[in-house]
């Protein structure tokens, strides 16, 4: 049987049986772990810009030497159709990463 | 002090929503409570054909734990400060991440992304509100679980959280996705922590594999609803078939949609066909494959002859079925049969595998959808009329042939009154139908945004008057939907709301409850 947990889940778990003391659940139980953090600019575009500016449904962006400021801008507020992505979503340091890989020179990858 | 934020909350004081934020800022920390313009800025964009600052927060907070979960709802009941929960925000043409009503705090769980269980053996998967479709379908070929997901079309951006919390649906088999769901958790406005169904229960290992716990059902009243905050949430999950058919129906008269859905519906109830049937308009399709202004250019809806022109352009049927079949091939060659047999019947069917439109974006796209893969192609719809306006317009019905062509009529004649285009779809599910029109207009253009918000309302009211329920909508239209589902329906969620959250501090609004 294979089961796939994450670490903390299996020891929260346990650690919440033994506080349970009414079929009330509290927060005790919370696990620790860490959530999904990005990688670098190239997951990022690859995980939802690329959906898009890849596939003809938005304009290509990379290798165009567009000023990162710009692209910031348009990532948090949106443009036209596009969605906004907000700071939960792609982080500032991710954006910065994300802005840099996009606005590259081809040559430059 | 009324300067210092964008918006405040409804009947709240500004000295008293500042003593809120500084008891947020206590619980969460300065950076994750944001409160300025330029950080509330991708919380304002909607789609929606009303002005941004009637759905303006006046603060985000970011949270990452159930416990500062309880320590929020605390504060929101001390100070009155209402909260709208998002997850990944990303409910376009619905309302985006922006709150119902101007001023409420948006309560942000996508920061809370963690892939908590994922069981190969039972197929079921236990997740936070912030993880994206993306996130799972990565982790799931990272272990090779060998299990699909199934997600609407904006996939790697959204999530089943969020999704299913709206009753969304998606295109596999388990499309339709609340019926898949299996236990949560719920902060309460008083603070408590309830796991519904088999999840009150100490020691209990059959949170995720039996729905329906002991005494009445919960789950069904945390969907579409305020009564509280889901903050984990079980569903099942399809194993990867040993083989998948993906197939296109084109036909070639508008009219020929009565005899498609009689076709289908007994294919569906006997689970010939397992996934909900879309029957595309050529409109729905053209996006993914042509530009509107080369047909038709000035004011006004789009005429039939230059629909006919796209669908010749670009091998389209006027209507377009996508379906699938799944399991062994042995299974899926005896229900081929019967499939082919079914269509072929009329001679008006022109039936196309992957064998002859593998290369179509269109047939590509949805074959991606209907086997759980990441795609946002059918975003394709927003190029349509371009300024970034889209409703989608959902009423439901039942699943016959009859109901058709009076829905396209009335609809197509209240859009044209509008100068807008019949971007519209039927999907058949398992006794239901959704007409599922997407409402596209320049939001750029005042005209237009007027037109489409009047023509929005229109539909609504057209629709009910005649027995057409709305099964999901927009933040602008909530109440006048919950309207029409008469004074009674309306009466019992006021009273769970008061019961369950007396301050009414929980997204007030959503779903017309308050």
């Amino acid at each position: 049987m294979k089961k796939i947990k994450l670490e903390n889940w299996v020891s929260g778990c346990i650690f919440a049986i033994f506080l349970t003391i009414s079929n009330t659940w509290s927060a005790q139980d919370e696990k620790t772990a860490p959530g999904f953090v990005w990688k670098d600019g190239a997951e990022i575009y690859a995980k939802i810009c690329a959906y898009c500016h890849e596939a003809q449904v938005g304009p290509q962006i990379r290798h165009r030497e567009l000023p990162a400021a710009y692209i910031r801008a348009v990532v948090r507020t949106g443009n036209r159709a596009m969605p906004a992505f907000r700071a939960s979503e792609i982080d500032d340091e991710s954006l910065v990463k994300l802005a840099d890989f996009i606005s590259k020179k081809e040559t430059q990858h | 002090m009324t300067n210092k934020y964008i918006a405040l909350p409804k009947g709240v004081s500004a000295e008293n929503f500042d003593a809120a934020i500084r008891a947020f800022r206590k619980v969460l920390g300065d950076a994750s409570v944001l409160t300025s313009a330029e950080q509330l800025a991708p919380y304002i964009k909607t789609m929606m054909p009303v002005p941004d600052a009637d759905h303006t927060p006046s603060a985000a907070l970011l949270a990452t734990t159930v416990e500062q979960i309880q320590k929020i709802v605390a504060i929101c009941n001390q100070y009155k400060v209402p909260v709208w929960m998002i997850s990944t925000g990303k409910n376009l043409g619905y309302g985006s991440a922006a709150p119902a009503e101007r001023g409420q705090v948006v309560l942000d769980l996508k920061r809370m992304n963690r892939i908590l269980e994922v069981d190969k053996d039972l197929a079921f998967a236990l997740v936070e509100p912030g993880v994206t479709y993306q996130q799972l379908y990565d982790y799931i070929k990272e272990h090779k679980l060998g299990l699909w997901l199934s997600m609407p079309a904006p996939s790697a951006i959204a999530g089943p959280v969020g999704n299913t919390l709206d009753r969304g649906v998606g295109y596999t088999p388990y499309g339709e996705h609340f019926l898949f769901a299996c236990g949560m958790e719920v902060v309460l406005a008083n603070g408590e922590i309830l796991r519904t169904g088999m999840g009150s229960m100490p020691n209990s290992n059959t949170w995720q594999v039996f729905k329906w716990g002991y005494g009445p059902y919960l789950d069904g009243i945390f969907t579409q609803s305020n009564y509280g905050i889901v903050t984990k949430f079980g569903f099942w999950l399809m194993p990867e078939p040993p083989a998948f058919k993906p197939f296109v129906i084109q036909y070639q008269h508008e009219e020929d949609i009565v005899e498609i859905v009689e076709t289908i519906r007994p294919l569906r109830i006997s689970g010939v066909i397992p996934n909900a049937v879309v029957i595309a308009h050529a409109l729905y399709e053209a996006p993914v494959k042509a530009k509107r202004s080369d047909y038709v250019s000035g004011p006004g809806s789009i005429p039939d002859e230059a629909v006919y022109r796209i669908m010749k352009d670009h091998k389209l049927g006027i209507w377009n079925v996508y379906a699938a079949l799944y399991g062994t091939q042995e299974q899926i060659d005896v229900n081929w049969k019967i499939v082919t047999q079914a269509f072929g019947q009329s001679g008006k069917a022109k039936i196309l595998t992957e064998q002859e439109a593998a290369d179509d974006p269109a047939f590509a796209y949805r074959a991606k959808l209907m086997r759980g893969d990441m795609t946002l192609t059918e975003f394709s719809l927003y190029n349509w009329r371009g300024g970034g306006g889209s409703m989608w317009f959902a009423p439901v019905s039942q699943a016959r042939g009859s109901e058709t062509l009076k829905q396209m009529a009335l609809t197509k004649q209240i859009l044209a009154k509008y100068g807008l285009d019949y971007s519209g779809e039927f999907i058949v599910g398992m006794r239901d139908m959704h007409h599922i029109v997407d409402v596209l207009y320049d939001k750029t253009d005042p005209e237009q945004t007027k037109a489409a918000y009047q023509c929005f309302d229109e539909l609504l009211t057209e629709f009910s008057a005649r027995g057409y329920g709305t099964y999901r909508v927009n933040t602008a239209f909530m109440d006048k939907v919950a309207e029409t589902y008469g004074p009674v329906q309306r009466n019992v969620h006021k009273t769970l709301k008061k019961a369950l959250d007396p301050n009414g501090i929980i997204a007030p609004g959503k779903s017309g409850i308050r």
